[in-house]
């Protein structure tokens, strides 16, 4: 069975660092980045399994990134996680419409994304 | 007197009815009483023709004693509604005072009063309102307009209130004011009249703009400052479970994930203290601990502090040459701040390769010194320039750059000005950098010299 391919984006370094090696000790290929825009060509690039965002970046916001991932035929379908201090301000009809897979909060667990990680590529391989 | 007089005629009277009419049957039982009137009429008539002048007396009598009573009265009377009269000037010029007092309170104040009738005619409108309705000042009465205008909008508002005979109400109107959108409360009132309602409406509108701006900034406040909060506090969490699970393999790894944890507790409680220092200056609680200072000191400190931050951007810092008396008289902890958050301003918004240069000078004659941060950064618009102080501000050009809540800048404000009495300056070109930085009174007298040769 091919390496579950991972992308991890945050602006804050320690986020991504910690997520990246809760998933790599896990079997995942992990692909950091530190903005949107790199993000996004990482994606284009590598098409992970799942993408785990942060919402609040600069220059491109995570809800930015997903909006461009879903107009691009070959990320349009990757499931992708958000996670943000900012749980509440999510519009619940964008979270729909840009099929955010869940959104996770601030301060949050490495296990908890892991779970949710897992949780969303099963129900894609169910599909 | 007249008693008397009149018994004498009745009964002089049935005496001569006696006399005239002896046949008839009254005369059996009047004639006594005719003999006795004929006899007192008798008397009285010899009285009368003794002394004529009785005559003159009483009729004197019955004239010459009221019209003195009455002289007396009306004198009485008249200084009685003399009285009155000077009351009721008195009170005529209290009601005009309080009336002009009245009028000369509601035309002054800022918010905008109107009143209308029930035909929605203004009775009264103060300068305020005149100039918010666009309304003509003085005339005939004028009617509130219909349609989008504010006016319209208003009286709109005010029929409803009449029609639902509400006592109280309050709205919102969105109102153009020279070319800008404010918000406006509106507050009507059912005008009580006597105790009855006529279809008259008071509005009084006050301008909650800045309020409004207020109570958003508060709501980004809470924002920026929860998700700043949880940045480092997301780290702790995270870095302190992959431990306890055992992520951390080999003993480099588990040493790095606890540096983590300190080094982002640390950031915390930065953040914190920022927060506190700016709410303990604005509410005067802050407790100030004032010394003589070397400022040249404190920048070096400041710039020690932030030289590796800066490297990882590959940021050059130039810090000032030593010089010899930079004596000033301030808080040593709250000024290390204030240059620290200056220059991690500079290592923020500077892109890689860029160069930051401190410098401090001294103007003794002035009595004043003058620390600088120049940087090589990006640059902040003209139009954004005089506002990058203000509290939770963040130019919007540069949001990208870096992540922050916008306080630092405003703690260097708090900090210079209002513990320190200095003065922060900033300039700036876009795509070429900017120069922050505060003056400072230097200390005078009763400070013992740093010696300038402990800077190395």
């Amino acid at each position: 069975m091919a390496e579950r391919k991972a992308l991890v984006v945050d602006d804050e370094f320690h986020i991504v660092q910690v997520v990246a090696i809760k998933l790599r000790n896990n079997g995942f290929e992990v692909f950091t980045a530190d903005n949107g825009s790199q993000a996004y060509q990482l994606a284009c690039e590598h098409h992970p399994d799942v993408i785990i965002t942060d919402y609040q970046m600069p220059a491109m916001t995570g809800l930015e990134l997903i909006e461009k991932l879903r107009q691009n035929p070959s990320t349009a379908d990757t499931p992708v996680l958000l996670l943000t201090a900012r749980g509440f301000a999510v519009d619940p009809q964008q979270k729909e419409t840009l099929r955010v897979a869940a959104c996770l909060s601030k301060p949050f667990s490495p296990r908890e994304v892991l779970h949710c990680v897992e949780e969303v590529l099963a129900q894609r391989a169910g599909v | 007197m007249g008693l008397w007089a009149g018994t004498t005629v009745l009964l002089a009277a049935a005496g001569g009815l006696c006399i005239f009419f002896p046949g008839t049957a009254a005369v059996g039982c009047l004639w006594p009483a005719a003999v006795l009137a004929a006899v007192l009429l008798g008397r009285s008539l010899w009285k009368l023709l003794k002394n004529p002048e009785i005559l003159i007396r009483t009729e004197q009598t019955v004239d010459s004693v009221p019209l003195q009573n009455r002289d007396a009265e009306y004198r009485g009377e008249q200084e009685q509604i003399r009285k009155e009269n000077s009351q009721l000037r008195l009170e005529l010029q209290l009601l005009r005072r309080q009336h002009a007092w009245g009028q000369a309170v509601l035309e002054s104040i800022r918010d905008a009063v109107l009143v209308v009738n029930e035909q929605d005619q203004v009775l009264f409108a103060n300068p305020a309102a005149r100039e918010l309705l666009n309304l003509d000042s003085g005339g005939q009465p004028q009617e509130l307009p219909d349609g989008p205008e504010p006016a319209g909008r208003l009286r709109e508002k005010i029929q409803r209130c009449r029609n639902g005979r509400i006592r109280h109400v309050r709205h919102e109107l969105t109102m153009d004011v020279q070319g800008q959108q404010r918000i406006f409360e509106a507050v009507l009132s059912c005008l009580d009249e006597w105790g009855t309602t006529r279809g008259g409406v008071v509005a009084v509108l006050h301008d909650i703009s800045r309020e409004r701006e207020i109570s958003q900034m508060k709501n980004e406040f809470v924002s920026h400052v929860s998700h700043e909060l949880k940045t480092p506090l997301a780290s702790i969490n995270a870095y302190a479970e992959m431990l306890v699970d055992g992520e951390a393999k080999e003993p480099e790894m588990i040493r790095q994930f606890c540096s983590i944890i300190q080094s982002q507790a640390l950031r915390l409680n930065r953040l914190i203290e920022d927060i506190l220092n700016i709410s303990r200056i604005e509410s005067g609680l802050i407790k100030v601990n004032r010394s003589c200072q070397s400022m040249a000191l404190i920048v070096r400190d400041a710039v020690e502090m932030i030289r590796s931050y800066a490297q990882e951007k590959n940021i050059t810092v130039r810090a000032p040459a030593p010089i010899l008396y930079d004596q000033v008289y301030v808080d040593r902890d709250m000024m290390s701040q204030a240059v620290i958050n200056l220059l991690s301003n500079a290592v923020k918004y500077t892109p890689a390769g860029g160069t930051i240069t401190v410098g401090l000078e001294v103007n003794e004659a002035d009595g004043r010194l003058t620390v600088s941060v120049s940087d090589t950064g990006v640059g902040i618009p003209p139009e954004e320039l005089g506002r990058v102080f203000e509290k939770f501000y963040r130019v919007q050009a540069n949001n990208h750059m870096a992540k922050g809540t916008g306080l630092g800048l405003n703690l260097v404000k708090q900090i210079v000005e209002t513990v320190h009495g200095g003065r922060v300056f900033v300039s700036s070109v876009v795509g070429q950098g900017s120069t922050f930085g505060f003056e400072l009174p230097l200390a005078m007298t009763g400070c013992a010299a740093v010696s300038a040769g402990s800077l190395s």
